[in-house]
């Protein structure tokens, strides 16, 4: 029996995911509502542009849709999973699309910018501030560790793949990776988490 | 395992945790995984620093058309189960052979405890409480206002692959608990049921990971709720 809008609205995502699973339209909607414009966002920031990072943000929903009940909140929150189908959705879009290798230029700048725009409601209000926080915690990692980090991530490159990019031992670039890593964590122990 | 050894793992958990391990290096370190406690907690804190970095890219708004159609798909799927025959009605199952369950159960163990208390301050807003003990299980049930909270003392450690699912009936309705859970080190599981009126039956059972549509196994409690 699905459950009425309002009802869903007030459920935490961690308790919509097994009405998701039970297929309940209104509890799906509910999370979309939520995510969607982070999984777009992100879908986006990887394919670079808009008709394929809608595509991407469709499948990686709809295989939400059909699979909600994989979710297991032992891993993580529910949004960082969505966000993890979404990534991986659009890595395997960058990857098959016949003759367009992935970005291979990378401007820290890029990443770590943000255009002004209208703030819509106190959610959004929020999630910008927690984006500049953790764009600060980015910025200030040296400029050849964020890069092997955002090559890896939003570039969906191996690492010996960034060794080749970047005229690197691979050594030299899973030491970064881990150095970048760390550096970001010790900034949300601080208090971005 | 040496220091070096572990240097190393550390440098592909990095590279592991951001997806950039090549198939074989991450099906070693897997391996790996299963038996090292100290590189799982490496990889645990690690974790956060990688779910992060989707909410740094910049925000764009997704087209209106995207929700429209993927509501639709979703709405399309829902008419086609619905058009699917069904195995059976889930109306009533909880008070038939649950029941029937409960009431085996509580021959065998013995109900050791039942109260129904009032812990409030008599200004209508107070807590009711329900305990009892079923077959080992401690059952303690505080409702407030509409809402409840289902304590359970004394439950068996579950598999990694199941978790506990809470399941009530109301007007002869069977509904799933949203919120999973699993008892804890000490055999102390809890969960919270949003709603509470009209139950009038509460059951718990072991179910895989994501829980079930329906319940598939025992409950391994079963409790009748007072109107």
């Amino acid at each position: 029996m699905p459950v009425r809008r309002e009802k869903a609205e007030r459920l935490a995502d961690e308790e919509l995911m097994p009405l998701v699973g039970r297929k309940d339209p209104e509890a799906f909607e509910v999370l979309y509502d939520r995510h969607g414009g982070a999984a777009y966002s992100l879908a986006y920031r990887i394919v670079g542009d808009r008709a394929a990072a809608e595509e991407v943000t469709q499948e990686a929903f709809i295989s939400v849709w059909r699979s909600g009940a994989r979710f297991d909140a032992a891993r993580g929150s529910v949004r960082s999973w969505l966000l993890s189908v979404v990534r991986n959705r659009a890595i395997d879009f960058l990857r098959s699309r016949a003759g367009k290798a992935p970005k291979l230029t990378f401007d820290d700048d890029a990443v770590l910018e943000q255009r002004p725009a209208v703030e819509r409601t106190e959610d959004e209000a929020l999630q910008r501030e927690t984006a500049a926080e953790i764009q600060g915690a980015l910025g200030k990692l040296p400029g050849e560790q964020s890069k092997v980090i955002e090559l890896a991530y939003f570039g969906g490159f191996s690492h010996s793949e960034i060794a080749r990019i970047l005229g690197l031992p691979m050594g030299t670039v899973k030491g970064r990776m881990r150095l970048g890593l760390e550096k970001i964590r010790g900034e949300l122990a601080e208090g971005l988490a | 395992m040496n220091a070096s050894d572990h240097t190393r793992w550390k440098e592909d958990l990095a590279a592991y945790v951001l997806g950039a391990l090549d198939g074989d290096e991450a099906a070693e370190l897997e391996r790996h995984l299963e038996g090292c406690e100290r590189c799982q907690e490496e990889m645990r804190w690690l974790e956060p620093a990688v779910q992060v970095l989707p909410e740094s890219v910049e925000r764009q708004e997704p087209p209106r058309a995207l929700r429209e159609a993927l509501m639709a798909e979703v709405r399309d799927d829902v008419r086609e189960a619905k058009a699917r025959p069904t195995a059976g009605r889930r109306r009533g199952w909880l008070l038939k052979p649950a029941m029937g369950f409960a009431v085996v159960a509580l021959l065998v163990a013995g109900v050791v405890g039942y109260e129904v208390g009032k812990d409030g301050s008599g200004d209508g807003g107070g807590a009711s409480t329900l305990e009892r003990q079923v077959g080992g299980i401690n059952v303690k049930m505080v409702q407030e206002g509409n809402s409840g909270t289902l304590q359970l003392s004394g439950v068996h450690q579950l598999p990694q692959d199941k978790v506990l699912e809470a399941w009530v009936e109301r007007e002869g309705e069977v509904e799933a608990v949203p919120a999973l859970f699993v008892p804890d080190r000490n055999g102390q599981a809890e969960t919270r049921i949003a709603d509470m009126s009209g139950v009038e039956v509460v059951m718990v059972t072991e179910e895989p990971q994501g829980g079930s549509e329906t319940p598939t196994g025992e409950p391994i409690m079963t409790m009748e709720v007072p109107s």
